[in-house]
């Protein structure tokens, strides 16, 4: 088998998975996550034989693993689909593959596998607990199965996604994957928040996906193509689409294009305005958070814009001025890494930190390939997916900690609230050691994580070129990241415990560690790939193998940035000084958060994510409710088009009423009944003689006979 | 078996009916017998039509009509029986022959009268097929009205017993006795200005035979009753266009469909949205693109702003619907809206690349949205004989009380939404991609109720299936039988099948696009 | 020789026997019998016209004999409805028997 055949077998398995759990499996726990994990260790195995064999390929950007197979018949021409394996998705498929066959590993810890089930435990709501031996214990999730048949189809559309090589079947493993967000953040559907966050997820990236479908739309119509090779990969169709104006905002057929996608991404990514479902989602289970998160969804997002870059970037010159869309999306993807680090800053619950946190960093990706910086995207959005899906994993590690003191105890507090926490670190030394990791390369701690190794390279790119808004905003937004991220590991590890169940917590299972370590790994060494040459001291001691490799997906290769030691320091004093200051400012917190009363009213606005939940109700779900009911269905088609139609029939109604009235009634049906009158009148007058009496009819023939007699006889005599 | 290849569009199209009566006539009041036989005589068309499927490529072929036969009718007037089939034809013939099986063992439930709304049914089957086959205008006709008597009697009959509608100042009828009174009378009003149109063109051109029409017709000179041919052909467009706008339905006509389908048998709504929105479509593009090049360009973008305005409203109105089928009904305004999108770009752009494209997209839409719409239209019917309610707001976490009935709605419900690998999607981005350099306003537009597609598709899920468990089904709601999921089981295979690999169908369609409109 | 005459009386005297009982007697089977009187004065008067006015040809002894036949019939007949409407009312009386009445 070639190497092309292998990659169309990447996502098949995990779908595999989803019919045969759903359709035979679905009563056995074991069968079913034995199937499921089987085959995301399959595609696994796939994905990694795929990536070895890229990595050895000589210049894979200029001689990509390709193969496609015609799909639809259009006219005279032939619509293809079918796979291609370059740099950028070989380095996508190895996170996401690591990455998801770590989740799968996990859910098996998280979910309880094992455990009895719980009593009162019912299909759509968290299990509650079951007694054993007259403990409380953790019970088995009651849809288990189901569970992995949904993040198995999750990973379809992901590797579907990653394998591409057109934007059809992109954005069909990208819809899947919305399909299944919504089915794991409605898990537990008898929740009515989870229900809503479901609603929520799928509404507001849908909003991007039609944008994004009308930009593969466009793409196709001006290009007759939806293939990257034949768009990106020649200078000719970009050059035509940068010339070409699109008629609307002075914008060339490429920006607009571009920026139609880019919409996608917006929603799809969680970036501001549409950035509103994602805290939301975290109603989800815990490994599906990591999934949508970390490995999959939102970096779907990313990866598509990076995928399109050639075409985003059509018209621009290294170096250069910034096109349109380009300047879009550094202005979004830098106000949105802000906007979110300062939500992340008020936040309580553990999980929505890390998803504001997660908005953050891929508002930094945007604005790195805002401003060009290709490369550093594409790194950060590797080491993001490791670290990211470890602090994920973690915090569920935390809160199933959590949940176990909560049923030991019988307290009834939120498991999620890090103000309930404390002093873990000694109860929990894996998940804290492997959290510390996670967050420190978060914070993009020197040297040794590799958040700092990537969020450098961005820092550094947007100084080099004299970004200078970009620089200080993302700079500033790294510091309170950095705080945020030392704020959680001290209220959650650090000092001593704030209530009994954080007591009593314990280490989670051994399923659930062992992804935490293996994510550990990567979350420090997936840095070392992409240590610049120029760096003083450590550069070039491993080769910088990342910046090479993946520049070389685009046509032209882009050079890595001059080394400068501001940027470097800028890093150095933004990890290090948040991490200190939140240290500083959380070590000694009680139940209340000590930023709560310096700050006042900005630390409530920043509680209430500036209000964009409850902005958005008034000004788009209540008017659209009252649009759909009231206007279109109750007014624009009950009173005005039944209106004229029943005015309409009403009309012939009278008209008829008219004919009946003035014509039918007196004319037609007064000559007949006239008629029938006569004769009934006659027949009244002549049945008096019908006496039924034989004699009397024969008197009366008797007489007529005689009187007839007698008067044809006078007549003769006469 | 020569004689059977030759009248295979005959077998095609009468099987139904001889099927219809012989339910009708053989004695005996065993309902469960009468019910099975149908099915089995409803198998028999479905066969043939198979037949002709795998043997279309072979079939001899004249001016890109197969299977044809032509027998003299009214000789007096040039008007004969004449059968044919191409791509597009034989794929809307293949939904119905589909679709009545389906539908007739999705009436297995129908226990009053049985045998009369068998015959029926079977009977209704004859006339959809028949405007399909048709090659001959007066023959197209007489079809067409044959369709409407059974709907009329299903719905009136054998419509949902309860509910009322206020006509005026008080004046109330039963909601199924006004909804067949509005379908009947609407369609014919419609079909009024139809009638005068054929004869028009049977007029003037002497003959009611479509492929003599489709030669002659469009370069026609002349004139009748002292009008220009130009005014002449302008009418009978507008007579022929309003005829299938009605049907389809393009807003504003549309008002009649949503009453129609929540009034009628489950069954009965699965036909009236799988099949019979489909004649309109079909007679757009086998009559009005045509026959009339030159006014369907001229009329486009009216054409493209109702199908917009379908695909907005449609959307919105489905999502302010309360009652389940009602909202499924709104469903089909808005999918069927982008198949008049689609037709309007390519009678806009005739013979361009994107028109081909819109073209196959929206027949390809035709033949989706059938199948969707015939599964949800059967899953609420599944719901609402279990709880005798339509009403979303009843409902309420029932998926773990009916996990599978629950699963194949979400299923289903995504085929509807359009969710890429399954069908809607393809047909869908090939409408928008054709629609989009022709009318690139309104395709835009139409997102919106793409966007709100998603709205209300949701909105059905969440309120039966999602939420906390309303406790009074608990125990009062039994999960689908056998026979409810062998109804779906093909509608869910088809689903899968034409979106993962749809060039089955889309190279048959897209040699009638080539060959008819290229 | 006895001239016509005679004959015509004695038919006209049982004609009008005949038509009395018809009209005067109640009970059904009188009628009947009186309904025979007047058929047979018609005989009569039959077989004297051709014995007297046209030997030649036998028409008056056919219709006479078509006379007798019909006789028979009817007679047959009206006692077939006497006897029903006797089971059915459990009398003959005419003036009894009014079904037909308006």
């Amino acid at each position: 088998m070639t190497i092309a055949t292998l990659t169309w077998l990447i996502p098949l398995p995990p779908l595999l998975a989803f019919f045969l759990i759903l359709l035979f499996t679905r009563r056995n726990n074991a069968i079913s996550h034995i199937v499921g994990v089987g085959t995301a260790a399959l595609s696994w195995l796939l994905g990694m034989i795929v990536f070895i064999a890229a990595i050895g390929a000589e210049h894979l950007g200029e001689n990509p693993i390709t193969s496609s197979v015609g799909w639809l018949a259009l006219g005279d021409k032939i619509f293809s689909i079918g796979v291609l394996i370059d740099p950028l998705s070989a380095v996508t498929l190895f996170f996401v593959a690591w990455t998801v066959l770590m989740i799968f590993i996990y859910s098996i810890g998280y979910h309880n596998f094992g455990q009895p089930k719980g009593a009162h435990d019912v299909p759509g709501l968290p299990p509650e607990g079951a007694e054993e031996h007259g403990h409380r214990v953790p019970s088995v999730e009651p849809m288990y199965a189901r569970f992995f048949a949904f993040i198995g189809l999750f990973a379809f559309g992901m590797y579907t996604l990653v394998v591409s090589d057109n934007l059809l079947t992109l954005f069909v493993g990208w819809e899947i994957m919305g399909l299944c967000s919504y089915l794991l953040i409605g898990f537990w559907y008898a929740k009515p928040s989870a229900k809503a966050a479901a609603i929520k997820a799928f509404m507001t990236t849908r909003v991007g996906d039609v944008f994004m479908l009308l930009g593969i739309v466009a793409l196709y119509s001006a290009t007759g193509t939806l293939s990257f090779r034949e768009i990106l990969y020649s200078h000719e169709v970009l050059e035509t689409l940068a010339n070409t104006p699109a008629g609307v905002w002075g914008l060339s057929a490429a920006g607009l294009i571009g920026l139609l996608l880019f919409i996608g991404t917006v929603g799809k990514s969680a970036q501001w305005p549409l950035h509103v479902w994602l805290p939301d989602a975290m109603e989800g289970p815990t490994p599906v958070s990591a999934m949508i998160h970390a490995a999959t969804m939102v970096s779907a997002g990313v990866y598509m814009v990076l995928r399109m870059f050639p075409l985003l970037s059509a018209g621009w010159v290294e170096g250069g001025d910034l096109t349109t869309t380009m300047t879009v999306m550094a202005f979004i993807g830098a106000f949105t890494a802000l906007f979110a680090a300062t939500i992340a800053l008020a936040q309580k619950d553990i999980k929505r930190v890390l998803a504001y946190s997660t908005i953050s960093q891929l508002g930094y990706m945007i604005a790195a390939l805002g401003i060009g910086a290709y490369v550093a995207a594409a790194f950060h959005l590797v080491t993001h997916a490791f670290f990211k899906a470890l602090l994920f994993l973690g915090s569920g590690s935390v809160i199933h900690g959590m949940e176990h003191g909560v049923l030991q105890t019988g307290e009834h507090i939120d498991a999620q609230d890090m103000f309930n926490m404390g002093g873990l670190k000694s109860k929990m030394p894996i998940t804290f050691w492997t959290f510390l990791i996670g967050g420190f390369a978060l914070s993009g701690f020197p040297l040794i994580t590799a958040g700092f190794w990537s969020k450098d390279e961005i820092l550094a790119d947007a100084f080099a070129n004299g970004r200078w808004i970009v620089f200080g905003v993302l700079a500033l937004a790294a510091v309170l990241t950095a705080f945020y991220t030392m704020r959680q590991i001290t209220l959650t590890f650090l000092g001593t415990p704030r209530t009994k169940a954080a007591e009593h917590a314990s280490e989670s299972v051994r399923t659930m560690t062992l992804p935490l370590i293996v994510l550990a790994v990567f979350a420090i060494g997936a840095g070392w790939v992409g240590i610049p040459e120029s760096f003083p001291g450590i550069g070039g001691v491993l080769p910088s193998w990342f910046h090479d490799f993946v520049g070389g997906t685009l046509l032209e290769h882009p050079p890595a940035a001059v080394f400068n030691a501001t940027p470097l320091l800028v890093s150095f004093a933004v990890a290090l000084g948040g991490l200190g200051l939140g240290w500083l400012a959380y070590r000694r917190s009680g139940q209340t958060d000590p930023l709560r009363q310096p700050l006042g009213p900005i630390y409530t606005l920043l509680e209430r994510k500036y209000y964009f939940d409850e902005l958005y109700d008034w000004l788009f779900v209540r008017p659209v409710k009252w649009f759909a009911e009231q206007f279109t269905y109750l007014f624009l088609d009950r009173q005005v088009i039944d209106g004229i139609l029943h005015r309409i029939a009403r009309a012939a109604f009278s008209l008829g009423r008219i004919f009946r009235t003035y014509f039918d009634a007196p004319v037609v049906n007064g000559f007949g009944d006239f008629t029938a009158s006569v004769t009934q009148s006659f027949g009244r007058a002549l049945r008096k003689i019908q006496t039924g009496q034989v004699q009397q009819y024969l008197l009366f023939v008797a007489l007529l006979a005689f009187g007839g007699l007698f008067y044809y006889l006078l007549t003769i005599l006469q | 078996m020569d004689f059977i290849t030759d009248h295979l569009l005959s077998f095609i199209l009468f099987s139904p009916l001889v099927g219809g009566l012989i339910v009708l006539l053989i004695p005996g009041e065993n309902k469960d017998f009468t019910r099975r036989l149908a099915l089995v005589l409803s198998l028999i068309p479905l066969a043939f039509t198979l037949v002709a499927w795998l043997g279309f490529g072979a079939a001899p072929e004249a001016n890109g009509f197969r299977y044809q036969e032509q027998v003299n009718w009214y000789p007096a007037i040039n008007s004969s029986y004449h059968l044919g089939v191409d791509g597009l034809s034989l794929s809307m013939v293949l939904l119905t022959a589909l679709l009545s099986p389906l539908a007739i063992l999705a009436s297995f439930s129908v226990d009053e009268r049985v045998k009369p709304y068998m015959a029926l049914f079977l009977a209704l089957e004859t006339g959809m097929l028949g405007v399909f086959l048709s090659l001959d205008l007066l023959l197209f006709f007489v079809f067409w009205e044959i369709g409407l008597v059974p709907m009329y009697f299903l719905i009136d009959q054998w419509g949902s017993k309860t509910g009322e509608r206020e006509l005026w100042s008080g004046m109330k009828v039963s909601a199924r006795g006004y909804a067949s009174f509005k379908f009947m009378i609407y369609t014919m009003a419609g079909s009024l200005g139809l009638l005068l149109a054929i004869q028009m063109l049977g007029v003037v051109s002497g003959t009611f035979d479509m492929l003599a029409l489709f030669q002659s017709w469009p370069s026609l000179t002349g004139s009748l009753f002292g009008l220009s041919i130009e005014t002449v052909k302008a009418i009978a467009f507008w007579a022929f266009a309003i005829a299938f706008a009605i049907k389809v339905p393009v807003w504003p006509f549309h008002t009649w469909l949503p009453d129609a389908h929540t009034e009628a048998p489950t069954a009965g709504s699965m036909i009236l949205a799988g099949v019979l929105l489909k004649l309109g479509a079909y007679g757009f593009l086998r009559l009005v693109l045509p026959l009339y090049p030159a006014q369907a360009q001229l009329y486009a973008g009216t054409l493209a702003l109702l199908a917009t305005l379908a695909i907005i409203f449609g959307a919105f109105a489905a999502y302010g619907q309360r009652d389940f089928k009602r909202l499924v009904a709104y469903s089909s305004v808005n999918h069927m809206g982008f198949v008049v999108l689609g037709i309007a770009a390519a009678a806009f752009a005739a013979g361009t690349e994107s028109a081909t494209i819109a073209l196959n997209g929206a027949i390809l839409q035709m033949f989706n949205h059938g199948i969707s719409a015939a599964a949800m239209f059967f899953l609420v019917g599944v719901i609402y004989e279990r709880t005798h309610t339509r009403d979303l707001d009843e409902w309420g976490g029932l998926f773990p009380l009916v996990p599978v009935f629950g699963g194949l709605l979400i299923f289903s419900s995504m085929s509807s939404l359009g969710l890429p690998g399954l069908n809607g999607f393809v047909s869908e981005f090939l409408v928008v991609r054709g629609a989009w350099p022709i009318f690139t306003l309104f395709t835009a537009l139409s997102m919106l109720g793409l966007l709100f597609t998603g709205a209300y598709i949701l909105k059905g899920i969440a309120k039966t299936l999602h939420g906390p468990l309303n406790e009074k089904w608990k125990g009062h709601i039994t999960e689908i039988n056998r026979r409810e999921i062998a109804v779906l089981a093909p509608l869910l295979l088809l689903m899968l099948w034409l979106g993962l690999w749809p060039a089955w169908l889309l190279n048959v369609i897209n040699q009638a696009v080539v060959t008819f409109f290229g | 020789m006895i001239p016509l005459s005679w004959y015509l009386v004695l038919a006209a005297a049982l004609f009008s026997l005949g038509l009395y009982g018809v009209l005067a007697r109640k009970n059904a089977i009188a009628i009947l019998m009186g309904v025979e009187l007047m058929l047979n004065a018609v005989n009569v008067n039959l077989v004297a016209f051709w014995r007297y006015l046209t030997p030649d040809s036998v028409s008056g002894q056919a219709f006479a004999v078509m006379v007798f036949a019909v006789a028979a019939a009817e007679v047959a007949v009206g006692l077939a409805l006497v006897i029903s409407i006797y089971r059915r009312r459990k009398t003959v009386a005419a003036d009894e028997i009014n079904l037909m009445k308006w």
